[in-house]
């Protein structure tokens, strides 16, 4: 049964694919995170954030909230406290989680975000460097160390496929595009095939096959949109079809919402596609995603207790930092506010 | 045999007073951790869960008390026990189950629908008594039902003899 939830087809559920079963072990775990709930931001207040005259107004409406800023404080600032913030929460979910796989699970983020930058450099023959995120299962000294002496073997062995694969995508084209592709790519397989061994979690599964499929939906429209070559562009292992996705690279923009139309990423394609030929922007396509995957972590709230609610409120967490950091820099700089809006609405 | 009739009547006691205790500790240990990962965000709160957190604890009385009884009705507290058949023994084991099992089952239900009104409690507290306390109340009704059954059938339904009283 848990097998059958895990390999669902694009066309097995209506919105949102099922988020597991209830464990009772993470009861206190599941409490907590829904009392920190009612702490996390508004809709009311991010929008009265994007509609501030300017960031010091938009960092004003923050104050007595966790985003608090001194006054005068400036873009330094606000990345240093979005970090703390970042890293906290981080922290919180790691002394949440009863499952230490779940935890390694979501580090290895950190090591594909750092093996991407640690790539992109040493392949356009730049200096390794040091300022790699600390967060990640491989330690950034160990990763620095492995460049430099060009000693992939004392990494861990996902690393060294996802080295090899992108070293090999760089030097079909020299593009530093197919860099991220691969990473994306080995990310992406490496993180299914370690959702799949932790027992029964169909929620983690399913949510990785979400990301996989948002991504894929992002990059179809970016490559049809930049006219790039689409070639090893998408990730395998999501819910909707290859098929489809290849069809997707062909049609007219107004075509893709009847491509989609039986999926339940319709509305994403259809609004997406629209706003980018209209505009030639990306906004609304990216605000669809979240809202979708947002929508699918709310789920969590038909389970009383499980890892489900937990690994929810991070990511939940994570997005309302990302959002914040997004309102209060297009605000630094001066965006339009129905720019910020499109995009957070 | 006349130990059987014993053995079996002290059984009955004896799963009354596990298995409901049983359910009623997992069944407290699931509101009592919903509640303070609740307080540890929210201490203020300690009033309005007290309630949804000791309603599970109810199962293991009712099988204590059903227990209590198989003892006085074997007059184990006076020193020299009822001799009893081995089908008294059975029917007093009989009597014993309604409660434990009610209490088992229903002391582990209500304890995880007092932890989901305790998770409920965290956003909406209005709706701590309204919903919370009133859903796991409802399922009280079922070990309450059990926990009579046992008692009347104990009381009422199994004759024995009192020692040097003619039958």
């Amino acid at each position: 049964m848990q097998l059958d939830k895990m390999d669902l087809g694009i066309h097995d559920f209506f919105t949102y694919p099922p988020v597991g079963e209830d464990d009772y072990a993470y009861m206190f775990q599941t409490a907590q995170v829904r009392s920190m709930e009612t702490q996390m931001l508004t809709r009311t207040a991010l929008l009265d954030m994007a509609n501030a005259s300017d960031f010091t107004s938009a960092a004003g409406s923050l104050s007595g909230t966790e985003y608090t800023l001194p006054s005068g404080a400036g873009a330094a600032e606000l990345e240093t406290m979005l970090r703390q913030r970042r890293s906290a929460v981080r922290r919180l979910f790691e002394d949440l989680m009863l499952d230490e796989r779940i935890v390694e699970i979501f580090r290895n983020r950190n090591d594909y975000a750092n093996l991407r930058l640690v790539l992109r450099r040493v392949l356009t023959d730049k200096p390794v460097g040091a300022d790699y995120s600390a967060e990640g299962n491989a330690p950034p000294e160990l990763l620095a160390q492995a460049f430099e002496e060009q000693n992939y073997a004392i990494l861990p062995e996902h690393v060294q496929a996802a080295i090899d694969q992108a070293t090999l995508a760089y030097y079909q084209n020299k593009s530093v595009r197919q860099i991220d592709f691969a990473i994306d790519r080995a990310e992406a397989a490496y993180g299914l095939e370690r959702a799949r061994t932790v027992d029964g979690n169909v929620f983690l599964v399913n949510l990785f096959r979400i990301q996989v499929d948002l991504t894929n939906l992002r990059t179809m429209l970016r490559v049809k949109s930049l006219g790039a070559d689409p070639r090893d562009a998408l990730l395998e292992g999501g819910f909707v079809e290859m098929d489809r996705l290849r069809q997707g690279f062909d049609l007219p923009y107004e075509a893709l919402g009847a491509l989609f139309f039986a999926t339940p990423y319709h509305h994403i394609v259809e609004s997406g596609a629209g706003y980018l030929a209209a505009n030639g922007s990306f906004l609304v396509v990216e605000q669809q995603c979240d809202d979708y995957l947002l929508g699918y972590l709310r789920q969590t709230m038909q389970i009383a207790s499980g890892p489900q609610p937990v690994i929810a409120f991070f990511l939940a967490k994570e997005h309302e930092i990302r959002t914040v950091r997004l309102i209060l820099t297009a605000k630094k700089n001066q965006l339009d506010t129905k720019l910020i809006l499109d995009r957070i609405a | 045999m006349e130990f059987m009739g014993i053995g079996f009547a002290l059984l009955g006691a004896a799963l009354a007073v596990f298995l409901s205790g049983f359910g009623s500790a997992i069944g407290l240990a699931a509101a009592a951790k919903a509640a303070t990962g609740v307080l540890s965000e929210k201490p203020e709160r300690y009033g309005t869960l007290m309630l949804l957190v000791v309603l599970p604890s109810t199962q293991g009385i009712y099988g204590f008390v059903v227990g209590l009884f198989v003892m006085i009705k074997l007059n184990m507290f006076a020193g020299a026990p009822i001799a009893i058949t081995w089908y008294q023994g059975l029917q007093i084991l009989a009597a014993c189950l309604p409660i434990a099992f009610a209490g088992w089952i229903s002391g582990i239900q209500q304890g995880r629908t007092g932890a989901a009104g305790i998770l409920m409690s965290a956003k909406r507290p209005e709706m701590a008594f309204k919903a919370g306390v009133v859903y796991a109340a409802m399922i009280e009704l079922y070990a309450i039902l059990g926990f009579l059954v046992s008692l009347l059938i104990l009381l009422m339904g199994i004759p024995l003899q009192a020692p040097g009283v003619a039958a």
